[in-house]
């Protein structure tokens, strides 16, 4: 048994006295690729975030490759530096992570603050824009950018530093159909690399293409686990969990009844 | 008032900029030590915020609009030395990058409008709000009063510095090269707008933020607020430890004021008012007086309460010369040193007799 | 809702503003050919010129460099006129208006009816402060026009401005724009729920509400961009690149920069 990625014991996180997580506990395994599932508010911006060690648990532990990751341990610059490196998050509002004047500052950033040499920095930023498909891009400052345009400009700003895990908060929430399937696809391209790949996401339709691990959260803790497959089984719960709803509608025939069933495209 | 290019001349620029830097220093020093790592997102967001602020246009009691400068109301969140740095970074973007007000006079408005700024907003705002719990009124009143002195502080700055230039910058011909009206005309022009619109909008703002916060998020009304232990033991701190070590850029900027004083004798005859019984009855010194009154004529007797109260107080440095000085110049600057002097004494001996008067209640409670 | 419209219209104006120069700095003029640093500097010492002359025609002479200078880069006076001349006018020119009838000296009329005396002191001054306001105005718009801000930006290591305060403009530079774009939604939700008009101290506690909002995004915003700083690396330090490349053009342009500012600070003492 491989030592876990991350192993979550029974964390415990209060936001503004709001219960976040409620002694949650999981284990990834290196080289998974695993969708954290729910609805808003249930929990999986907060768990990722504390997987990245930008948030602490009050109660409880967790470990990155068998390190604990607490507070101390991540002002010491030993720890942190290859840290950074090894595990990248792209947050969900892609304007909090755009703070750079143009594109290319915004993708130099990450090699910049670990130190790289500068002909390597540039080297790889024109690398990763080039694969990103957003060299047009490079001095363009974000504030002109579309959703999109955006949200491809923070993949390249974390990938560009190769690390091993990738941490996605909702990664195809506020685009239009067509810049999701490209994300989608560029999530299912990630199968079978070395990384491990934690996305969260309300959407349950992409779940089978990206994730071969699923947790289900609700207000903080996780109330079911299993492969794509298994979870979507479980129609019941999926109504408890919000995840899908029940309502009357009218079929092109002119029937109308209910069911439990999801919209591909909400509304 | 945000003073363009080409109203004050470079001199008074530089100087400006030298009297700006020294708090400059001192904000960036505290500020960093408070934040560490958090400085940049924090002050980027913070000036950026004090842009957007001061371009709100503010409804006014009579129907009419104006635009604040927020100065208060960031004292009041983020403590007077984050609020100089963010206001002066917001003004440098203001004229750096959008050609909205100077750049040599960038100093002049950072002094003015930053740092008077925030400094008289957090003096007033923490007297006139006292010890008062943090969703009380009495600190929306001394928000509102906060903004309202500090907006004029400043417009009293740049009014200064407009009303200085005829004095010291004219060509040949004694035509004024820069700000053309004399103090005179420059204080009363500025102050009306100031005192009427602008303080109204200033004291709009902040009364109204303050009160938004108290319902809903008066912690962060916390950091100016006693009570707030981090505040108050920096305080205590600063007071006892390095009082000098902060209080020597301002040390350095009064210096620099005080050495500057003999230039007041330059100014031509006397201040308007200050005169004394015996020059009605001088022609020179009428012929003076009419030329600081607009040409109106003074009364050939000196008024009765005037004669009655001059013989009631002699002050040591009559004439602001003392007999064993010749050169009136350092006379002007003892006397200012001494004036000076005697308002530093004071108001340590009374800080020094609060602090203790505040700690022994501290104790006792 | 006449304050939520003139908010509206002048947030609207700024990041139009914006817009434009970043067009205009990508045309190929003269001035957008020039290295940032040298462009700063040189306009820096023009500006610096014409604010240190005590010649009328000195600073006249500046203002005619200006011209020729946006003629050159491909700026057009209509758009100056619009951005610089005309507010400049209207705010300095009458703050300036009094300058002749109050300003003691020679006089050299009477308005004809009334009697007032102009002077030529007055005059002149008013001359001065007109002149030099347009002048310096013209040239920092110039150089707002003719470089991306990103370039102004770095430009300014130049002058020996420290890293962090460039990385602290730079973002709250990115930054209003964002806050400006978000006060605009907010706003105009609110002004589509107006219905009637509201009274007055119910307009300043929407003015104010409107405020106390736009903050406490502002302090939301700052701690996720800090945490989002903080999971790429940063440790405090801030580092960042230096692509300027310098090409003859712009030692020559230093050059006649150098020439002209000399010429100004010497005929204008």
């Amino acid at each position: 048994m491989p030592v876990p990625v991350f192993d979550v014991r029974e964390v415990t996180f209060r936001y503004h006295r709001v219960m976040a997580l409620d002694n949650l506990s999981l284990a990834i395994v290196p080289g998974q690729r695993v969708a954290l599932l729910g609805a808003n508010g249930s929990g999986k911006s907060t768990l990722l975030r504390i997987l990245d060690g930008l948030a602490f648990p009050e109660k409880g532990s967790i470990t990155f490759c068998g390190e604990v990751l607490t507070e101390e341990r991540l002002q010491d610059s030993e720890f942190t530096f290859p840290f950074r490196r090894r595990v990248g998050l792209v947050f969900q509002n892609p304007d909090v992570q755009l703070f750079s004047p143009t594109v290319f500052d915004e993708v130099a950033f990450g090699p910049l603050q670990l130190q790289w040499p500068r002909e390597k920095v540039r080297a790889k930023v024109e690398e990763m824009l080039e694969v990103m498909k957003i060299t047009h891009l490079k001095d363009r400052s974000p504030h002109h950018l579309s959703t999109g345009e955006k949200k491809r400009v923070t993949l390249a700003s974390v990938l560009v530093l190769d690390p091993e895990v990738l941490l996605l908060d909702e990664p195809t929430a506020a685009l239009d159909p067509k810049s999701a399937s490209q994300m989608i696809d560029f999530l299912i391209g990630l199968r079978g690399g070395a990384k491990t790949v934690i996305t969260s996401t309300h959407d349950l339709d992409i779940v089978e293409d990206i994730a071969d691990q699923c947790f289900v959260f609700q207000t903080g803790r996780v109330v079911a686990a299993g492969t794509p497959t298994e979870i979507l089984r479980q129609t019941s719960m999926l109504e408890q969990t919000n995840l899908v709803h029940t309502h009357r509608h009218v079929h092109a025939t002119g029937a109308t009844h209910s069911h439990p069933h999801r919209h591909p495209n909400k509304h | 008032m945000y003073i363009p290019d080409g109203y004050l001349s470079p001199s008074t620029c530089a100087v400006l900029y030298g009297a700006a830097a020294p708090f400059w220093y001192t904000a960036l020093q505290r500020v960093k030590k408070s934040l560490s790592t958090r400085l940049v997102p924090l002050l980027s967001v913070m000036a950026a915020l004090s842009f957007v602020v001061m371009m709100f246009n503010l409804p006014l009691p009579g129907g009419t609009t104006g635009h604040a400068v927020g100065v208060a109301i960031a004292t009041i969140i983020l403590g007077p030395w984050a609020s100089i740095l963010a206001i002066s970074i917001a003004l440098s973007i203001q004229a750096l990058f959008f050609g909205d007000g100077g750049i040599t006079t960038l100093g002049a408005n950072c002094f003015n409008m930053a740092i008077v700024g925030s400094l008289v907003a957090y003096a007033v705002y923490r007297l006139a709000a006292g010890r008062a719990a943090l969703t009380s009124s009495r600190r929306v009143v001394a928000a509102a009063l906060a903004g309202y002195t500090a907006i004029n502080a400043s417009a009293f700055c740049a009014a200064v510095e407009f009303g200085i230039q005829p004095l010291f910058f004219k060509d040949p011909s004694g035509a004024p090269l820069y700000a053309p009206y004399p103090l005179s005309i420059a204080i009363p022009a500025m102050m009306i707008g100031h005192l009427t619109f602008a303080g109204l909008a200033e004291l709009v703002l902040s009364a109204g933020v303050v009160a938004y916060f108290q319902r809903t998020n008066p912690s962060l009304l916390k950091l100016t607020a006693p009570g707030n232990l981090a505040a108050d033991e920096e305080i205590a701190g600063a007071e006892s430890q390095s009082m000098w070590r902060t209080v020597r850029p301002l040390g350095i900027g009064l210096a620099l004021l005080l050495v500057l004083t003999p230039l007041g004798i330059l100014a031509a005859g006397t201040a308007w008012g200050e005169w004394s019984a015996r020059d009605f009855t001088n022609l020179q010194a009428r012929e003076k007086m009419a030329l600081a009154s607009q040409h109106a004529v003074p009364p050939v007797q000196p008024p009765l309460g005037l004669q009655r109260l001059s013989t009631l107080w002699t002050a040591p440095f009559p004439q602001y010369a003392p007999s064993f000085v010749r050169r009136p110049a350092v006379g002007y600057a003892l006397s200012a040193m001494f004036g000076s002097g005697a308002i530093i004494l004071a108001s340590l001996i009374t800080g020094s007799l609060a602090t203790r008067a505040r700690d022994k209640r501290d104790e006792l409670s | 809702m006449n304050f939520l419209e003139r908010t509206l219209a002048g947030f609207l104006s700024a990041m139009e503003h914006a817009l434009d120069a970043e067009d205009l700095a990508k045309t190929h003029g003269l001035l957008q050919r020039l290295d940032p640093r040298i462009k700063v500097i040189g306009i820096l010492t023009l500006i610096i010129g014409a604010a240190t002359a005590h010649k009328l025609w000195v600073i006249s002479a500046v203002f005619a460099i200006a011209l020729i200078l946006a003629a050159s880069s491909r700026v057009s006076p209509l758009l100056l006129a619009k951005r610089v001349w005309i507010p400049v006018l209207l705010f300095t020119g009458i703050i300036a208006l009094p300058a002749p009838f109050v300003i003691p000296g020679r006089v050299v009329w009477r308005l004809p009816g009334l009697g007032w005396p102009l002077t030529a002191q007055g005059l002149l001054s008013a001359g001065y402060l007109v002149t030099r306001v347009e002048t310096a105005s013209t040239l920092s718009v110039l150089l707002i026009l003719s470089t991306p801000w990103t370039h102004v930006l770095k430009a300014l290591r130049v002058l020996r401005v420290p890293v962090v305060l460039v990385v602290i403009l730079g973002m709250a530079y990115r930054y209003i724009f964002l806050l400006l774009e978000s006060a605009c939604d907010m706003l105009e939700s609110r002004r589509s729920r107006m219905v009637g008009e509201l009274k007055g101290p119910d307009r300043r506690r929407l003015a104010a509400a409107s405020v106390g909002v736009l903050m406490s995004k502002t302090m939301q915003l700052s701690g996720d961009v800090y945490s989002a700083m903080l999971a790429r690396g940063f440790r405090g330090e801030v580092y960042l690149r230096n692509d300027f490349h310098t090409a003859s053009l712009d030692w020559i342009m230093l050059a006649v920069f150098a020439a002209l500012a000399a010429g100004a600070l010497y005929y204008g003492r």
